[in-house]
C-alpha cells in the first residue's frame, strides 16, 4: 500500500501542463553524405541554430526542416562522424552536406549529469563510450564478454566459462571490501538489477560446509539478460569524480547502456542470422599412467583392482574423460532481426532475438529469446514520450563446477579419478567411481542431473519530456520517467537417487526448486534549464531532480531430499525443507548541477551536489551529499599537428550503500523435532550504519591529432575512500562471529590511457586502430581493527588478507616452516594486475573488412586449488615429475607460493572477417528489396597464451568479488566459439 | 524559480508518502524483555539446537584424532591432513579453530535468556529459576565442550558482557575453568530444586525421563560427576592427594540414587541424547552414512584391539559388532594412503540421536572413581558390569584384577570406556589425554623422509582460535 502511495505521488508531482506550438515561416531541404564514401547518412539531425528547431535525415540522407525567415545556420550531426555547421541565406531553400568520418567519437555528446550531456570536446572527466559497432564486432553469448577489452579503467572477466555468463565489471580496481562489488547499470535512464542469485546448487555440493560462508554455486549476474545487439552505445562513469551525481550508489561507477531508437523514414527492416559453435577452449589433461605399478605405488590401496584395469601385458589404457564430460561442439545458432522507421511524429524500434547455444560440458546450454519495441512519439510541438519495453527469456543450463565437499563437482571427481578407469556408461548404467571417496561418476552427474536457470524479465520504461521554453536564448526542459525492472527467476536443480553419491546421507536423490522475484521501480523527476546571453558569451546549464528507488527481492529456495526414482516432485520427497529470503530497500535522491561553457566554449566549469538517503542506513531519514566539482579547457592546435589538446581535472563523492540487514542484530532460528528455536545470529548489526565514502580527483589530457585521425586520452586518478563498510571478525567467546560497522580507509591510484589512430581513410580502404593501457595499486591506508582474512581456504591454502598499510588484494599464506614445523606466515601474492593492455584494428578494403581485439592483462595471482586437488590425487597432466615437486614444495617446505600462481593472459578476444557484396551481387541472390548484404566469419577467445596452469586465468570461486576473486576450485572451463554470420538490409 | 518549488514539492511528496523505515523481514529480532512463554520455549529449543550445533562434528574430528575413525574425503584433505598429520590450523573456523564458536554462541544465546527472564510477567518465580537451572546447566555442558577440546589452554569464562563494547573476557586457566563449571552445574542444581515440578517449555525427546526440573537435575548431576572425574583424573587443584576428592565428590553423586540415574539393572542406553530431524530447518544426523558409499570409516585398531569371550564359538566384542561391519574392497584415502575395509552401523539413520551422557557412562565413570579412592572391587565390579552386559565378554576375575597395578586397571577402565563410548563424542582421545595416555593412541604412518612425510602425530588440545588470540593484541 505505501509503495502505491509513492508511486501516486510522484506521479501527480509530475504532471505538467501542456504548451503551445510555434510558427514556422519557410522551408530547407537538403541531403546530407559521408564525405568518405559518398553514401546517404541516415539519421543525422539537422538543427537550425539559435532556435530549438531540428529535424532528421531519413533513408535516403534528405530532411526537411523549417526554418524561421532570414539567414540561418544549421548545425548537421550524426553520431559517427563530425559536425558541420552550414549558413543558408534568407533566399535559399536547399542545401547539401557532407559529413567527415568521426571514428573516434570526438564530437558525441556525453553524458555528465542524469539529464544533462556535453560534448566529447569538452567533458572534464574520463568517460568511455563503446558504440554498436564495437560491441557486435563478434558475436557473443552475453553482455559482459563484449565489452573486454574496450574500456580503459575496467577489468572485464568472467567467472567461469558456464553457458548463460556471470562475469564481472570491476572500474578503476578496488572500492570497496565487502559493500556491494558491482557498478549501477543504468539502461535509458533507469537503474536495473544486476543480481546474481544462487542456484542452491550447495544443496549437493555442500559447499559452504568447508568453513566458508560465501556461496559458490557460481551464479548469473543478470546483466546477462540483456540483447547486445539492442544497445546502441554505453558509456562508462568510472571513478566518483564522473559518477558523483548518482550518489550513494555509485562508488562503483556506473555503466549507462542507451537502446537503439527509431529512426525517420521507410520501414527498414534489418535480419542477422548466425551459425556456430562453442568448443572447449582449453583442456587440462590428465596423467597417463603407465602401469599398474605405478598406479598401486601411487595413492590407491586396492591392487587387486588396479592389476585388473591395468594389465600387465597392455598397461594402464587411457580414458580421456575430460573430453567426454566437456567436448561438446553442437550446432549453436542465433537470429536477430530489427524493424524500424517513422515519421516527424512518431518513430519505432522493434527487435527479437532468439538465440540457441550449445554447451560444450555435456547438457549445458544457453537459449533467449527476447523482443524489444522502443518507441518515440512527439505529442506536440513541446511533449514528446520516449517508450521502450523489453521482453527476455532466458534459459541457461549451466551443469556443475566450482568448490565443493561432496566430490561431485566434475573437476574435483576427475582430480581422483584415474585415467585407466572407465567411467563410461555400458548399456545405460554407468560405473561406480570407487576411486572416488563420494562415489561420483561426473559422467554419470552431468549426464542424468538438471540444473537450469529460468529467467522471465520485463523491463518497461516510459519517458515524457516538456520543453517548456524555446527561445533562442533560454531552454527550459522537464522530464520525468517512470520505469520498472521486473523479472523471476526460476533455478530448477535435481539430482537424481541414482546417481552414485546421492545415497550417502541416508536420503538418495536431492531436488532444488529456487523462485526468485525481484522488482526494481524508477521514478524520477529532472529539470535542465539552459542560458546562453546575448553574443553567446557563456552557456549554463542547471539542471535538477529527484530519483526514487525501490528494490524488492523474494528469494524462496525449497529442498527436498529422499526422492522416488523419476519422480522431481518436491512434494513427494522424504524431507523437505524451504528458505526464504526478502530484501527490501527505498533510496531516495536529489541532485542539481550547474555546467558552465564559456570563452568561446573552449572553458567548461561544473559543480553539484547529491542528497541521497535509503533505508538501509541506519538512521533511513538522514540525507548523505555527494558534491562534485570538475573543469576543462580545450586548447585549439597549442603546437603544430596537435589539432587540439584539452586539459581537465574533476573531484566528486560517491558512496556504497550498505548491504540489506546491515543494520540489525537479530536472533536467527531453527528447528528441532519441528520445534522453531532461536539462537542469536553470528552477526552484530551496527544501527548507525552509513554509506561508505569515496573521494576521486581525476586529471588528464585529452589530444586530437592529425586533424582528427588519432586521438590520445590519458588519465591519472586517485580514489581514497572512508568509512569502509567492515565486517571484522570478534574474538568467537562473544559468541558473535562479526560485526558490520564503518571505519578504515583504503586507497586507490591507477594512471589509464586509451589511444587510437587512423593512420588509412580512404573511400577505398581504412584502418582503425585503437589501444588501452591500465594500472593501479590499492592499499589499506588505515585499519582501526586487527588484520582479518577475507575469501580463502585457510591461511595454508592462501587466503586474502585485509592489513593495514598492504595492498588490499593481498594474498598470504605459508612462506615455509620453522623449526618446529610451523607454518611461518607471508605474503605470497596479489591479485591485482600489474597492468592491462588490449590493442584492436579494423582493417578495411573495398568489400572486405578484418577486426580483431587482443585483451593482455599482466600479473594478478591466482589461488589455483584446481591444480592442487589435480596433485593431491596425483592426476595432473605432469605430476611426473613436476606435481611431485609441487606437491613437495607445498607439503614438506610449506610454500603456499606453489598453487598461487601468475594470472597473466593474453587473449585473441575477438577476430572478424566481412565481406560486403557488392550491389549487383546482393540484388541477384537476394532480389531488388535487399539493400545490403554481409556474411561473415568470427571467432570468440581463439587464441589464449598464459602460464597459468588452472583451466582459465579468468576464474572467480566466489562469484564477483573485488577482493576475493582469481580463486579457482574446479571451474567450468572456458570455451571459445566460431560464427558464421550474414547480415541483411531491407 | 517554479522549477524548484515543483520539485520540491515533488521531493517532500516522496519522501512523506512513503516509509524508509524497513523491518528486517528475515529473522526476528533478539530476545526482549517480558518473554511470552512461547518466546521462553522458542529460547529453550534454540539452546538444545545451539549445544547440538557442533557435537556431531565433534564426535568426528575428536574420533579421527582419537583413532576411532577415518574421514576419506579427497576434496578436504584437512580431514587428514590437518587432523592426523597436523599442525592443526587455528587460522580456520573448520578444523584447527572449531569446536569453540558454536559453544560460545550458545552460552551467549544463554546469558540473552538470563538477562530478561526476570521480567517474563509471565512466569512465576518458580518456573523462572527453573529455566535459570536449565540455561546454566545447558551453558556448563558448552563449557565442558570447549575444555574437552581445548585441554592445554585456558579459556574465557566471563563472556557476558556487551559483544563489541567491552573488552574480551580474560583468560582463566583450565583449572580455574574446571572448578567454575562444577560450581555453574552446583548453582544450576540448587535452581533446578526451586524450580517447581515442571518447566514451562517442552524438551525434546532426547530428554525422555528427564523433562521435570528434579529429572533434569539428574542430567546436571551426571555431568558434574563427569566433570568431577576429568577433575580427579588431572589431579587438578583442589582434587586433593591424587585427586581423590573430586573422585569422592563424583561417587557422591553416582552412589546416591536420588541424585544420579546410575543402574546398573536398567538399560545402558538410559540417558540423555541430541536428536536429529530432516524436516525443514533441522539437522541431519553426519555421524550416519549409507554404508556402500560411506567415506567414514572405523580405525582398524578398533577391531584388533576388540576382545572376544571365551565361549566357543567365540564371540567377539558385542559392542564391536553391533557398531562396526565389514565391506570389501577397502576404501582408502590420504597420502601416504590409509585404508580400512570397516564403516560405522553406530547410527543407522540421519535421525539417529547421539548420547550426551548415559547410564553405561556413569558406570564406567563410577568404576573410575572408584578406582580412584582406592574400592578396588567395587571398580572390578562396574567394569564386569559393563563388559558382560554391553560386550559379551567374558567378566574380569578377582584375582587378575588385583594383580594389576593401579595404571593397568585405569588402562582396563578405559578400554572399556573406549568400547562403549565408540564414535559418540570423541571420549578416547578426551580420556587418553586427561589420564595421560596419549602414546596408546596408535600412529599409522611413521616419518619418511624420502617421501619428505614428517609423520603422523596425536594432537594434544585444539589451539585456541587466532581471531581469539589477535582480539587481545593491540593494533599494530
Amino acid at each position: 500500500m505505501r509503495t502505491r502511495s509513492c508511486l501516486v505521488s510522484v506521479a501527480l508531482a509530475l504532471s505538467f501542463g501542456a504548451a503551445s506550438a510555434n510558427a514556422q515561416q519557410r522551408q530547407i531541404t537538403g541531403r546530407v553524405t559521408s564525405a568518405t564514401t559518398g553514401d546517404a547518412v541516415v539519421g543525422a539531425s539537422v538543427a537550425v541554430v539559435g532556435t530549438a528547431i531540428v529535424a532528421a535525415t531519413g533513408n535516403d540522407g534528405r530532411f526537411t526542416v523549417a526554418a524561421p525567415e532570414g539567414d540561418v545556420t544549421l548545425v548537421v550531426r550524426r553520431i559517427g562522424f563530425k559536425r558541420k555547421s552550414v549558413s543558408v541565406p534568407a533566399a535559399q531553400s536547399s542545401v547539401d552536406v557532407a559529413l567527415e568520418l568521426d571514428v573516434f567519437n570526438l564530437e558525441a555528446v556525453v553524458v555528465t549529469g542524469l539529464a544533462t550531456g556535453i560534448e566529447q570536446r569538452n567533458v572534464a572527466n574520463a568517460v568511455s563510450t563503446v558504440g554498436a559497432e564495437q560491441l557486435t564486432r563478434a558475436p557473443t553469448p552475453t553482455i559482459e564478454s563484449a565489452l573486454q577489452g574496450k574500456i580503459p579503467g575496467a577489468l572485464v572477466q568472467m567467472n567461469s566459462g558456464a553457458p548463460g555468463g556471470g562475469g564481472q565489471i570491476t572500474l578503476r580496481g578496488v572500492s570497496t571490501i565487502i559493500g556491494s562489488v558491482d557498478p549501477l547499470i543504468v539502461l535509458d535512464g533507469i537503474v536495473i538489477s544486476n543480481l546474481a542469485i544462487n542456484n542452491n546448487a550447495n544443496a549437493i555440493t555442500e559447499s559452504r560446509v568447508g568453513g566458508n560462508p560465501s556461496p559458490q554455486d557460481n551464479p548469473v549476474n543478470r546483466i546477462a539478460d540483456l540483447n547486445p545487439a539492442d544497445i546502441d552505445r554505453i558509456e562508462v562513469l568510472k571513478g566518483a569524480s564522473a559518477a558523483a551525481i548518482y550518489g550513494s550508489k555509485a562508488s562503483n561507477g556506473v555503466v549507462i547502456i542507451t537502446t537503439q531508437r527509431g529512426r525517420i523514414g521507410a520501414p527498414r527492416f534489418h535480419l542477422t542470422q548466425r551459425l556456430g559453435t562453442y568448443a572447449l577452449a582449453h583442456k587440462l589433461g590428465f596423467r597417463n599412467w603407465r602401469d599398474s605399478t605405478e598406479a598401486v605405488t601411487g595413492i590407491w590401496a586396492d591392487s587387486a583392482l588396479i592389476g585388473q584395469l591395468c594389465p600387465a601385458s597392455s598397461g594402464c589404457p587411457f580414458f580421456d574423460h575430460e573430453k567426454e564430460l566437456f567436448g561438446r561442439h553442437d550446432l549453436s545458432e542465433e537470429t536477430f532481426a530489427s524493424l524500424t522507421g517513422g515519421t516527424e511524429q512518431t518513430t519505432y524500434y522493434v527487435s527479437g532475438l532468439v538465440k540457441d547455444e550449445a554447451g560444450i560440458a555435456i547438457n549445458t546450454g544457453y537459449q533467449k529469446q527476447a523482443l524489444r519495441l522502443n518507441m518515440d512519439q512527439r505529442v506536440s510541438d513541446r511533449i514528446s514520450a520516449a517508450l521502450g519495453a523489453n521482453l527476455i527469456h532466458s534459459l541457461a543450463r549451466r551443469g556443475l563446477s566450482n568448490n565443493d565437499n561432496t566430490n561431485v563437482s566434475p573437476y574435483i571427481a576427475l582430480a581422483f579419478t584415474p585415467t585407466f578407469f572407465d567411467l563410461r556408461s555400458s548399456g545405460g548404467a554407468f560405473p561406480k567411481n570407487v576411486f572416488n571417496s563420494g562415489s561420483s561418476n561426473p559422467l554419470q552427474t552431468l549426464t542424468l542431473m538438471d540444473n537450469t536457470e529460468d529467467v522471465w524479465r520485463y523491463l518497461g520504461t516510459a519517458n515524457v519530456a516538456w520543453n517548456a521554453v524555446t527561445t533562442s536564448r533560454n531552454r527550459l526542459r522537464f522530464n520525468a520517467i517512470g520505469a520498472s525492472d521486473f523479472f523471476q527467476q526460476r533455478n530448477d536443480f535435481y539430482s537424481p537417487p541414482e546417481l552414485w553419491f546421492e545415497p550417502l546421507d541416508g536420503l538418495p536423490g536431492t531436488v532444488v526448486l529456487g523462485k526468485s522475484e525481484n522488482r526494481n521501480l524508477n521514478l524520477s523527476g529532472n529539470a535542465v534549464f539552459t542560458h546562453s546571453p546575448e553574443g553567446e558569451a557563456y552557456r549554463a546549464t542547471t539542471s535538477a531532480g529527484v530519483q526514487f528507488e525501490e528494490r524488492k527481492l523474494n528469494v524462496l529456495l525449497l529442498t527436498g531430499r529422499g526422492l522416488l526414482a523419476g519422480q522431481r516432485n518436491i512434494d513427494l520427497a522424504a524431507s523437505q525443507t524451504s528458505e526464504q529470503t526478502i530484501e527490501h530497500t527505498r533510496d531516495l535522491g536529489a541532485y542539481a548541477q550547474e555546467e558552465l561553457l564559456l570563452l568561446n566554449e573552449r572553458l567548461l566549469l561544473t559543480v553539484g551536489a547529491r542528497a541521497d538517503r535509503s533505508s538501509n542506513n541506519g538512521d533511513p531519514d538522514k540525507f548523505f551529499f555527494y558534491p562534485k566539482a570538475a573543469a576543462s579547457y580545450r586548447l585549439v592546435q597549442p603546437i603544430s599537428g596537435v589539432d587540439e589538446l584539452k586539459l581537465r581535472a574533476a573531484w566528486g563523492q560517491t558512496g556504497n550503500l550498505p548491504l540489506f540487514g546491515a543494520k540489525f542484530t537479530t536472533d536467527t532460528t531453527s528447528t528441532i523435532e519441528g520445534r522453531v528455536g532461536r539462537i542469536v545470529s553470528k552477526v552484530v548489526g551496527d544501527p548507525n550504519i552509513k554509506p561508505e565514502r569515496q573521494t576521486e580527483i581525476e586529471a588528464g589530457f585529452d589530444a586530437t591529432l592529425a586533424n582528427g585521425r588519432a586521438t590520445l586520452n590519458v588519465t591519472a586518478f586517485q580514489k581514497n575512500v572512508k568509512d569502509l563498510l567492515l565486517e571484522r571478525t570478534l574474538p568467537p567467546s562473544v559468541g558473535f562471529e562479526t560485526q558490520i560497522f564503518n571505519a578504515g580507509r583504503l586507497r586507490n591510484r591507477g594512471i589509464e590511457i586509451g589511444a587510437g589512430w587512423t593512420p588509412i581513410q580512404t573511400a577505398q580502404a581504412s584502418l582503425i586502430l585503437r589501444g588501452t593501457f591500465f594500472a593501479n595499486r590499492t592499499k589499506i591506508t588505515e585499519l582501526p581493527v586487527p588484520t582479518f582474512q577475507t575469501l580463502g581456504f585457510g591461511t595454508a591454502l592462501g587466503t586474502f588478507q585485509i592489513e593495514q598499510g598492504k595492498s588490499a588484494t593481498q594474498i598470504v599464506g605459508s612462506v615455509g616452516k620453522d623449526g618446529a614445523g610451523n607454518a611461518i606466515e607471508g605474503v605470497v601474492g596479489d591479485a591485482n594486475p600489474d597492468f592491462q593492455v588490449s590493442f584492436s584494428s579494423d582493417i578495411q578494403y573495398r568489400q572486405w573488412s578484418l577486426g580483431m581485439l587482443w585483451d593482455w592483462k599482466q600479473g594478478g595471482d591466482i589461488i589455483n586449488l584446481t591444480t592442487f586437488l589435480f596433485d593431491a590425487g596425483r592426476n595432473a597432466v605432469d605430476f611426473v615429475p613436476d606435481g611431485q615437486a609441487r606437491r613437495t614444495a607445498f607439503r614438506t617446505n610449506g610454500l603456499t607460493r606453489t598453487y598461487v600462481q601468475d594470472g597473466s593472459y593474453l587473449k585473441l578476444r575477438e577476430v572478424t572477417l566481412a565481406y560486403e557484396l557488392p550491389e549487383a551481387a546482393t540484388r541477384r541472390l537476394f532480389g531488388s528489396k535487399i539493400q545490403r548484404a554481409r556474411v561473415s566469419v568470427s571467432g570468440r577467445n581463439l587464441l589464449r597464451f598464459t602460464g597459468y596452469l588452472g583451466a582459465d586465468p579468468e576464474v572467480s570461486n566466489f562469484g564477483d568479488q573485488q577482493i576475493g576473486r582469481n580463486i579457482d576450485v574446479a571451474a567450468f572451463p572456458p570455451w571459445r566459439s566460431v560464427f558464421f554470420s550474414i547480415d541483411l538490409d531491407f | 524559480m517554479k522549477t524548484t518549488y515543483r520539485l520540491l514539492a515533488l521531493a517532500l511528496l516522496v519522501s512523506g508518502a512513503c516509509s524508509f523505515d524497513i523491518t528486517n523481514p528475515n529473522t526476528p529480532p533478539l530476545l526482549g524483555a517480558n518473554p511470552t512463554r512461547e518466546q521462553v520455549q522458542e529460547a529453550v529449543s534454540g539452546l538444545l539446537l545451539g549445544a547440538r550445533a557442533d557435537y556431531a562434528d565433534w564426535a568426528l574430528e575428536a574420533g579421527i584424532v582419537g583413532r576411532e575413525a577415518y574421514r576419506f574425503d579427497a576434496s578436504d584433505p584437512r580431514w587428514i591432513d590437518e587432523l592426523l598429520t597436523g599442525p592443526l590450523d587455528p587460522g580456520n573456523i573448520r578444523f584447527g579453530g572449531d569446536h569453540w564458536f558454536e559453544q560460545y554462541r550458545n552460552i551467549r544465546t544463554g546469558h540473552n535468556i538470563l538477562k530478561v527472564i526476570g521480567t517474563a510477567t509471565a512466569l512465576t518465580a518458580q518456573e523462572q529459576d527453573a529455566v535459570r537451572g536449565f540455561v546454566k546447566t545447558v551453558q556448563a555442558l558448552d563449557f565442558i565442550a570447549v575444555l574437552d577440546a581445548h585441554g592445554q589452554d585456558s579459556i574465557p569464562i566471563a563472556v557476558s558482557g556487551d559483544p563489541v563494547k567491552d573488552p574480551p573476557a580474560p583468560f582463566e586457566t583450565n583449572t580455574v575453568a574446571w572448578a567454575y563449571v562444577s560450581a555453574l552445574l552446583d548453582t544450576a542444581e540448587n535452581l533446578l530444586r526451586t524450580g517447581g515440578s515442571a518447566f514451562p517449555f517442552q524438551l525434546t525427546s532426547g530428554f525422555g525421563g528427564f523433562s521435570t526440573p528434579a529429572t533434569f537435575a539428574k542430567f546436571n548431576r551426571a555431568l558434574k560427576s563427569r566433570v568431577e572425574v576429568y577433575r580427579g583424573s588431572m589431579l587438578l587443584f583442589g582434587c586433593g592427594v591424587d585427586g581423590t576428592t573430586c573422585f569422592g565428590r563424583a561417587l557422591t553423586i553416582l552412589e546416591d540414587p536420588d541424585s544420579s540415574f546410575l543402574s546398573t539393572t536398567a538399560p545402558l542406553s538410559r540417558g540423555v541424547y541430541h536428536v536429529y530431524g530432516t524436516g525443514s530447518g533441522d539437522l541431519a544426523n553426519p555421524l550416519f552414512q549409507d554404508t556402500a558409499t560411506s567415506i567414514q570409516l572405523v580405525h582398524p585398531s578398533i577391531f584388533t584391539d576388540a576382545e572376544s569371550s571365551s565361549a566357543i564359538p567365540r564371540q567377539i566384542d558385542r559392542r564391536f559388532a553391533t557398531k562396526v561391519a565389514r565391506t570389501a574392497p577397502p576404501r582408502s584415502g590420504g597420502d601416504p594412503p590409509l585404508a580400512s575395509d570397516l564403516v560405522w552401523i553406530r547410527y543407522l539413520s540421519p535421525i539417529d540421536p547421539v548420547p550426551i551422557i548415559r547410564n553405561e557412562e556413569l558406570i564406567l565413570l563410577r568404576a573410575e572413581a572408584r578406582l580412584g579412592t582406592g574400592n578396588l572391587s567395587g571398580a572390578l565390579d562396574d567394569v564386569n558390569v559393563v563388559r558382560q552386559t554391553s560386550g559379551g565378554l567374558d567378566p574380569i576375575a578377582l584375582a587378575t584384577w588385583t594383580a594389576l597395578t593401579p595404571d593397568e586397571q585405569l588402562n582396563r577402565v578405559l578400554k572399556e570406556r573406549r568400547y562403549s563410548l565408540l564414535f559418540e563424542g570423541g571420549h578416547r582421545w578426551i580420556d587418553a589425554r586427561r589420564t595421560n595416555r596419549l602414546a596408546q593412541i596408535p600412529i599409522d604412518r611413521p616419518p619418511d623422509p624420502a617421501a619428505n612425510f614428517p609423520g603422523d602425530v596425536v594432537h594434544k588440545t585444539w589451539p585456541i582460535p587466532t581471531d581469539e588470540v589477535l582480539a587481545r593484541k593491540p593494533l599494530p
